[in-house]
């Protein structure tokens, strides 16, 4: 009879052990496995993979030097730790972790061969319903859940389980020689997608990008749907994450302090509840919790590591640690990062209601590219495509459009913000509603 | 052979899975494949950081079964005969009960991760090198190396394990940064990393580049990216299949008589070199141009079962997680007669672009772009001022006709990290520089 396997604690009891006698006297140890589910329509046909994967990963350090170790499958107890190098890694306290309700949709079935393959085939027909002719190049949808374990010398015991859904599309028009369009979507479940409004999205971009005119330079109000605004939110990630975000904002506070308009909140939130990310701990164990970094353009703090934020606490009274730090799979070092970060939307709001109020000005729906935003120079622009608007109706397409202003007028110009939030994966889930904004440009 | 000089999937029982396979791959033209798999990266980072070591080992394998277009991929994190018992029968898409015989795998554990004495002496012999170039900057240097392993089984042939070892450089500068795939740790490898960082150094606060229409000569490094992005992407069967049928681009002209362009992994550097490709096809010394003619496209199995006219063995995998792809693995360009000073020569007024640190190809519009990050104004043929970053942009077909002259003196040179579709490989090319008469150039 085989012995039984022992089982996440005591496998990382024996790990952390081996590691102390390698005088690595503060360590940690993370547990994944995980399955996965891939579908994928494309030039090399149609490709389903079925994937189970099971990693580890250790950080362990003394007062000198610090090392990360990880393989896949689980670790030996009797692994030949190699030689620490470099500095000593500061390992993060345990914290206590409040309640938290594994969401139920994390035991659903993982997409079957069919429901994948049907559901990309749906997007392409209506693709080809809404603009004939059009190609999908590629379809990928992937699925995947996960459990992953945590523990360390300093007493964290965190686990959590997570699901995790992606549709990847590009697509083709009809007229030769014109490029690709590609959207990228994540949620929690395949069953979420929506195959309809993707193809119309993909059909949207690409008659956009072939029938719109390029405007001449133009100044107005500007309604950015949630597509582009995520784009634009993060681009300002430098003012939100890391230990020098606080220092890069200052220099767009006014005399009463605030960084943007009375609408601008924005938050980062580990357990919203539905989101991809959604966990009690994050990639190094702490706790997550909501943090507000803008509140009604008043500027709060930034997206810190546990180090920064205990620094900054021991200068003031004790304060919670939050864990801001994830890692993209067992492979990885955790990183700082957003989990879920939005802007908030106001639940009164609709976008028709603010499509209505504008006059003369445009409605920019679909990115088309990278943007740049240059802090130094405060400035920056970012290609899309979208509509004229007079009188609150669309009037002529736009295409190679550039969104372009300070930092400084983006920030103060939201006048309005509807609440139609909507999240893309873009380095976490970045979300943003519909917004009204005034004070900026567009250039062909 | 002591136990750490084994080859891994050396012992493995490859009558027993090509047995089982033959079981799944039961309809004709059914191709089956397991495809062993074991990866080391080792991470030396700069002096100043934590973890100052990092060490990643995995291991595992895929099965594929792949059958009228259609492939089913089933992967695991471990080696044992259970699981692949196990993705067998997933692949197959039979229900769990159904009996495949398991294969007995014999895989040894790997070796204990090792930082190796030429990757900690690496950085050293960077900085020392830099110093004999009469330069001194802040430089945080991370170096990795690579290792991979890989065992291929179809149900007829099982070609021996292949190695590949290689590593990787990054460098950050306050103004910029910088990385190369190196073949070994040694001065001369040293030697090049110094002589990109001080160019990179000394080209800090250079003038921009004139936009415009320019006679540029790209050292044998920029060629590298140029041909790797212009030629191998476009000749791609993955890529070719979006215009309609691959085969359809045999005989296209693409370039000039100059354009000599071949992929050959056999040729490819030491460490890095293959017999067999990620799907345990031979590899082939494949004429992608002969005269600016395209003549035999990059294929992997999946191409070439669809075609009788290509060939395949260019089938590579970022990933056992990833199905195989068709990419190029070490791109070589034919040696033409002129110097580089000859080729220089030639231009009145111009720009010389040693190195690439990027490039893009649109395969729909045939539009590039290849990001230079420094480079020198030509004047009357002669070597001039440092000028800052640039950018050639046009269609693939305008450049390669610009091609005036090919250099008589190949260089090997990382060509980067390819990253098309999402996969990352690194590849490889052993290139002369390459006049190009008028082509468009971006500040």
């Amino acid at each position: 009879m085989t012995p039984a396997e022992p089982g996440p604690s005591e496998l990382a009891a024996s790990v952390l052990e081996s590691l102390e006698r390698c005088s690595l006297s503060e360590s940690e140890v993370l547990l994944k496995q995980g399955r996965s589910r891939r579908c994928e329509i494309g030039p090399q046909g149609q490709v389903m993979s079925s994937s189970q994967e099971q990693g580890w990963a250790v950080r362990a350090t003394n007062s000198r030097s610090s090392l990360f170790v990880s393989g896949s499958g689980r670790p030996s107890p009797d692994i030949e730790w190699p030689e620490p190098d470099g500095q000593s890694l500061p390992l993060p306290p345990a914290q206590e972790v409040e309640e938290w309700q594994t969401p139920q949709d994390l035991d659903a079935s993982l997409m079957s061969e069919s429901e994948s393959i049907g559901l990309l085939e749906g997007i392409e027909r209506e693709l080809v319903r809404e603009l004939p002719g059009a190609r999908l190049l590629k379809g990928l949808l992937e699925e995947g859940t996960s459990e992953t374990d945590i523990f360390s010398s300093s007493g964290i015991r965190g686990g959590f389980r997570s699901r995790a859904a992606s549709l990847h599309l590009q697509a083709v028009g009809p007229w030769s020689g014109s490029s690709a369009t590609m959207i990228l979507l994540a949620e929690r479940e395949v069953r979420r997608f929506q195959p309809l409004a993707a193809a119309k999205c993909l059909a949207n971009r690409l008659l956009l990008q072939h029938q719109g005119s390029t405007p001449s330079r133009e100044r107005g109000e500007m309604l950015i749907g949630p597509a582009v605004a995520v784009r634009l939110l993060a681009g300002l990630s430098p003012l939100l994450i890391g230990s020098s975000a606080p220092q890069a904002a200052k220099s767009y506070r006014d005399r009463q302090g605030h960084i943007g308009s009375q609408l601008l909140t924005v938050i980062d939130n580990g357990r919203l509840p539905g989101g991809v990310f959604e966990a009690p701990v994050d990639g190094e164990g702490l706790p997550t919790r909501e943090v507000v970094l803008i509140e009604h353009g008043t500027y709060r703090q930034a997206l810190v590591g546990w180090e920064r934020a205990r620094a900054d606490a021991s200068r003031s009274t004790a304060t919670r640690l939050t864990g801001n730090r994830r890692r993209d799979s067992w492979r990885d070092l955790p990183r700082l990062g957003p989990s879920h970060l939005y802007l908030k939307p106001q639940t009164d709001v609709s976008v028709a209601s603010l499509l209505g109020s504008i006059a003369r000005g445009q409605y920019l729906i679909e990115p088309v590219g990278t943007g740049l935003f240059d802090f130094q120079a405060d400035r920056f622009h970012l290609p899309v495509c979208g509509f004229e608007v007079q009188q609150g109706q669309a009037t002529a397409p736009l295409s190679r459009v550039w969104i372009e202003g300070s930092i400084g007028s983006l920030l103060r110009g939201i006048q309005a913000v509807a609440r139609d939030l909507s999240f893309e994966p873009l380095g976490g889930m970045i979300g943003s509603p519909t917004i009204l904004v005034t004070g900026l440009g567009i250039r062909g | 052979m002591t136990e750490s000089q084994k080859v891994p999937f050396s012992e493995l029982d490859t009558t027993a899975i090509a047995r089982s396979l033959s079981q799944i791959a039961d309809r004709e033209g059914d191709l089956a494949d397991v495809f062993f798999e074991r990866r080391e990266e080792i991470v030396l980072a700069p002096a100043d950081r934590a973890p100052g070591v990092i060490c990643c080992q995995d291991e595992g394998f895929a099965v594929r079964l792949a059958r009228e277009g259609k492939s089913w991929l089933a992967t695991r994190d471990e080696i044992e005969s259970g699981l692949l018992g196990a993705a067998l029968k997933q692949v197959a898409r039979v229900v769990p009960a159904t009996s495949y015989p398991a294969p007995l795998l014999k895989v040894d554990r790997p070796d204990p991760p090792i930082v190796s004495a030429e990757q900690l002496d690496f950085p050293r012999r960077v900085t020392r090198a830099i110093r004999q170039r009469l330069a001194a900057f802040p430089l945080q240097l991370t170096v990795r190396s690579h290792r991979r392993w890989l065992r291929v089984v179809r149900t007829q042939l099982s070609p021996d394990p292949e190695h590949e070892r290689f590593f990787s450089c990054e460098a950050d500068l306050p103004w910029a940064r910088w990385g190369t795939l190196l073949t070994r740790l040694d001065e001369s490898a040293a030697d090049r990393v110094a002589r990109n960082l001080t160019a990179l150094f000394r080209a800090r606060e250079a003038q921009p580049v004139i936009s415009g229409r320019q006679n540029v000569v790209l050292g044998p490094a920029a060629c590298a990216v140029l041909l790797h992005e212009l030629v191998a992407h476009a000749l791609e069967t993955d890529t070719l299949v979006l215009g309609g049928r691959a085969d359809a681009a045999l005989g296209a002209e693409l370039g000039g008589d100059l354009l000599n362009v071949i992929d050959d992994p056999s040729g490819a550097p030491e460490g890095v070199k293959r017999t067999t490709d990620d799907e345990g096809t031979m590899v082939v010394r494949r004429w992608l141009l002969r005269r600016g003619v395209v003549e035999q496209p990059l294929a992997d199995l999946f191409a070439a079962h669809s075609s009788t006219s290509l060939v395949a063995g260019a089938g590579r995998r970022g990933h056992r997680h990833e199905a195989p792809v068709p990419r190029s693995l070490h791109l070589e360009l034919l040696c033409g007669q002129s110097s580089l000073s000859e080729l220089l020569a030639d231009v009145d007024e111009g720009l010389y672009l040693p190195e690439a640190s990027r490039g893009r190809l649109d395969p729909l519009t045939g539009d590039f772009s290849l990001f230079a990050p420094h480079g020198r104004i030509v004047r009357q043929g002669a070597l001039g001022d440092l000028v800052g970053p640039s950018r050639l942009v046009g269609k693939v077909a305008d450049l390669l006709r610009s091609i005036r002259g090919v250099g008589n003196e190949a260089e090997m040179s990382g060509a980067g990290w390819c990253a098309k579709g999402g996969v990352k490989l690194p590849v490889w090319a052993t290139t002369p520089a390459v006049a190009l008469d008028s082509v468009e150039v971006e500040a």
